[in-house]
């Protein structure tokens, strides 16, 4: 067989392959181990409790919450909607409208990448670290060991980051990673 | 009058090794996918572009398999490759585009996927009138639905494994497309009646075809009809997970179950190359027309 025949293929391989370089964010931190990386998260997690700087929050739907359709806020905290509100959210959120975290005392956070990144992805699309409480960890179940925003709305959520002054009284939260009860998909609805 | 079907033991082998053949490559396919995305995601479009590249030296590669059981043993793994590089640029595109998962844990790239199925039903609407096709289920089609013209083309395939290929591909497609439309809550949804019968049909039609699998006695044939098979039960192992009765042991790595599965597909890989390792010595060399 005449292996320049091939040359094509591996010439239009590797050229393609080029266009996708670079597209992983935080691409340093995964030459740590699985295993230490969750170690780290979890110190870093457990020593922003300990310091007071866990954000702890509802993930609320922004579109109808700016619009003036709910209004999670005047709810009681926890329980930012109805039924049928929940599943306006839920649509609106799969369509990517942006979600902000709606903080026991008031404040609302908007999820961003972090300080400095100028060109960034929606943060409702990338996967979050998750870091388990011991009685999920003393637990037989399997649960994810990541999430994401999205099926979150209307949850409660514990979140270690950095938050940014932002503007308008609304701040800027880079999440590192979150903490909540149950599975990442609830299956009570 | 009804004719006895007769089921050898030779039958029964060669479709048990081919189920859990196929039902393990899928299964570690998408271990690999997990993993990739838990330990280094970096990584992952640079596998993508290996995939595909193989996928296609595997498919021009076969032309040198004169037994049908190697092209289709070979043309399964081609066309795994290239499967592989679908969705990993489906997953590249939603990430560039923000797509989200959904609310009930969908993916983005089965999402972005879910939208081709027209472009399925294009490709399946020339593939019914491709006169050269032999799928059973389109033959079934083309009789009820009174289809074609004249008689279907006729004679000897000599390329199983581009065939073999495109099949794997084709039915993942369809598969993954009709479950997505299933579980899309603002079409039908996990819980609705459709998601319910597809669970029902899938479970009742893989039986059916588990019963003319073994009509089949040698890899060739019952390699390339275990795809569908497989992939039909697949439905109902997406389906018990989406209702949250199963926890896939390749999505929340499962290593026992997993151990299990990986010895099972190497076991019987060593089966099926043995087998067809053993039918080539026998074969009566005869030289291609050129």
């Amino acid at each position: 067989m005449n292996i320049w025949k091939l040359l094509p293929v591996f010439l239009l391989g590797t050229s393609l392959s080029c266009l996708t370089q670079g597209e992983i964010e935080d691409p340093e931190i995964y030459k740590i181990s699985y295993a230490e990386r969750m170690k780290l998260l979890e110190k870093e997690f457990l020593a922003a409790e300990e310091e007071g700087n866990i954000v702890t929050g509802v993930i609320v739907e922004g579109n109808s919450l700016f619009n003036g359709t709910t209004i999670p806020h005047n709810k009681p905290y926890g329980k930012p909607y109805s039924e049928e509100e929940l599943q306006a959210a839920a649509i609106s959120a799969e369509r990517n409208s942006k979600l902000f975290i709606l903080a026991k005392d008031g404040t609302l956070y908007y999820p961003t990448p972090p300080q400095g990144q100028a060109v960034s992805q929606s943060t409702q699309a990338q996967r979050i670290h998750r870091v388990f409480t011991e009685e999920q960890k003393r637990g037989t179940e399997k649960l994810f060991t990541w999430a994401t925003l999205v099926p979150m709305v209307g949850r409660e959520i514990e979140i270690c980051g950095e938050v940014y002054p932002g503007y308008g009284g609304i701040k800027g939260i880079y999440i590192r990673s979150v903490r909540f009860a149950g599975d990442y998909i609830d299956e009570e609805g | 009058m009804a004719t006895k079907k007769t089921i050898s033991v030779k039958s029964v082998f060669y479709t048990a090794v081919s189920l859990v053949w196929i039902f393990g490559l899928a299964a570690i396919a998408h271990i690999v996918m997990v993993l990739i995305e838990k330990h280094n995601p970096v990584i992952k479009y640079d596998y993508a572009w290996s995939c595909a590249i193989i996928g296609f030296l595997i498919i021009y590669m076969t032309r040198w398999f004169k037994s049908d059981g190697w092209q289709s043993f070979w043309g399964v793994l081609g066309g795994l490759g290239l499967w592989f590089a679908w969705e990993y640029s489906l997953m590249y595109g939603g990430h560039r585009m923000g797509v989200t998962y959904t609310f009930n844990g969908s993916y983005p790239e089965y999402r972005l996927m879910k939208w081709s199925f027209m472009a399925f039903l294009m490709v399946f609407t020339y593939l019914i009138y491709q006169e050269s096709v032999r799928c059973n289920f389109i033959y079934f089609l083309r009789r009820k639905l009174r289809l074609m013209r004249g008689v279907v083309a006729t004679g000897k395939i000599d390329n199983y494994g581009p065939r073999t290929a495109f099949e794997y591909i084709m039915i993942t497609w369809a598969g993954y497309v009709l479950l997505m439309i299933a579980y899309d809550d603002q079409i039908l949804g996990p819980e609705s009646w459709f998601c319910y019968t597809l669970f029902f049909v899938s479970f009742s039609v893989f039986f059916y075809l588990c019963y003319k699998l073994l009509s089949y006695d040698k890899f060739g044939a019952n390699l390339r009809y275990a795809i569908p098979t497989v992939t039909v039960l697949w439905n109902d192992v997406e389906i018990l997970a989406k209702w949250g009765m199963l926890k896939e042991p390749w999505v929340h790595i499962n290593w026992k179950i997993m151990s299990v599965i990986i010895l099972g597909f190497a076991i019987s890989t060593y089966l099926i190359i043995k087998d067809l390792r053993r039918k080539k010595e026998s074969m009566i060399e005869s030289k291609d027309i050129v």
